[in-house]
């Protein structure tokens, strides 16, 4: 009982050579799932790259685990694991608000291609309405936008 | 002067045509544009028959995105001036025709249709809003002051007038989430002349107000978001687009609308 009030005394904990084991299979998986996907077309390489490099640090962690307890030690944490914890939380919420900057991007794209497409339409209509029977608008364009071939 | 009249419309088959009749019996030289920020009825098909030219957007993308289709086509097209008015028929063709008048005599860069008369009276003898509505108009109020140091009293009124200063900024920049009062800040923030004038506004003809209670405290607390980040935005952004999209090389490309369209 003594021990768990004297926190500062007790020994830090490290992970277990079955963690890193485990960890080091997951990492190897986790890259050649990357692979995998790049390879099948589903994931573009510039995406590949922080995954890459998420799954080589778990493999690094996992073989030097001494680096693992430097950082911890850095960040004032007796618990290795609970380092690691922080660490991966911090890298996925980084990576979520990337996400989110990637999606806003795409998502004006997609608009201002929307944009441009009605625009386009639309000014043959008119091109079409001047051309074709002028003076009287009402009659045209009920095809116009349709028979674009 | 060419002049563009535009009108945003989501599912609105029920008032468009008339709306589309209003602005051809009141302005007959102008070319009229229904934005159809993808429509699943006929509002498309009714506002091609009734004479308006149609730009359909092929899903829906949220008022701010249309709006910007409308300034978009006016900038491309060659138009002088601008206006937009609702396609449920709340706002009366011969209102725009006196926002228009604003920007004619060049006494304003971008013209703000407003029903209220009194600036001080969050209702006005023709409306009367409810309380969640009245409560989200004055927290508008009260930050859009704030934020642009000038009053103003409908901050979301969707009937304006522009002309191409307006035209050039809109069509660069304008929020998709949050069009009418992220627009307003920044076109103060511009330098460009911001004015309102009271207006006459009629019950919708059809459809439905999108606002319910839930949706309007999100729409408020969307909007404060949108004001504060608005202040800390930089000036001048001539370059830089602000979502990253630019469309300067499409506008130098578009060519200019033949003559003889305005009829």
């Amino acid at each position: 009982m003594s021990n768990l009030l004297l926190g500062a005394q007790e020994p830090t904990v490290q992970l277990t050579s079955q963690t890193r084991i485990i960890a080091a299979v997951l990492a190897v998986v986790f890259m050649l799932m990357i692979l995998e996907l790049i390879r099948q077309d589903r994931l573009q390489e510039r995406y590949s790259i922080v995954w890459f490099v998420a799954g080589l640090s778990m493999l690094v962690g996992a073989a030097f685990p001494g680096l693992l307890s430097v950082i911890a030690d850095a960040l004032g944490v007796r618990d290795t694991n609970v380092a690691l914890f922080s660490m991966v939380l911090l890298f996925l919420l980084a990576l979520a608000l990337n996400f989110s900057v990637i999606m806003s991007r795409q998502a004006a794209q997609i608009t201002r291609l929307a944009q441009e497409r009605a625009i386009e339409a639309a000014r043959k209509q008119a091109a079409q309405e001047s051309n074709g029977k002028r003076g009287s608008s009402t009659v045209a364009g009920d095809t116009a936008q349709r028979d674009e071939s | 002067m060419r002049t563009l009249v535009f009108i945003p419309a989501w599912n609105e088959e029920a008032a468009v045509a008339d709306v589309i009749e209003g602005i051809r019996g009141r302005m007959p030289d102008v070319d009229v544009l229904v934005v159809d920020d993808g429509s699943t009825d006929a509002t498309a098909t009714r506002a091609r028959a009734a004479g308006a030219l149609v730009a359909s957007l092929p899903f829906n993308q949220g008022l701010g995105a249309a709006l910007q289709t409308g300034y978009l086509y006016a900038l491309r097209g060659g138009y002088e001036y601008c206006a937009h008015l609702d396609a449920d028929g709340q706002h009366p063709p011969a209102e725009v025709v006196r926002l228009l008048e604003e920007v004619y005599a060049d006494r304003a860069d971008l013209v703000i249709g407003s029903r209220y008369s009194d600036p001080g009276r969050a209702e006005s003898d023709d409306y009367r809003p409810t309380l969640s509505r009245r409560i989200g108009i004055g927290v508008f109020r009260f930050f859009l002051t704030l934020a642009t140091r000038q009053r103003f009293t409908d901050t979301t009124s969707g009937m304006r007038a522009a002309n191409r200063g307006v035209m050039e900024l809109f069509s660069k920049h304008y929020s998709p989430d949050f069009a009418e009062i992220e627009s307003l800040q920044l076109a103060v923030r511009q330098g460009l002349r911001v004015e309102e004038i009271p207006v006459r506004m009629l019950d919708r003809l059809g459809g439905t107000s999108f606002l319910t209670p839930l949706r309007s405290a999100f729409f408020i607390f969307k909007g404060l978001i949108v004001l504060l980040v608005g202040m800390f935005r930089p000036r001048v952004p001539a370059s830089v687009g602000a979502h990253g999209v630019s469309a300067d090389d499409a506008i130098e490309a578009g060519p200019p609308k033949e003559e003889g369209m305005e009829q």
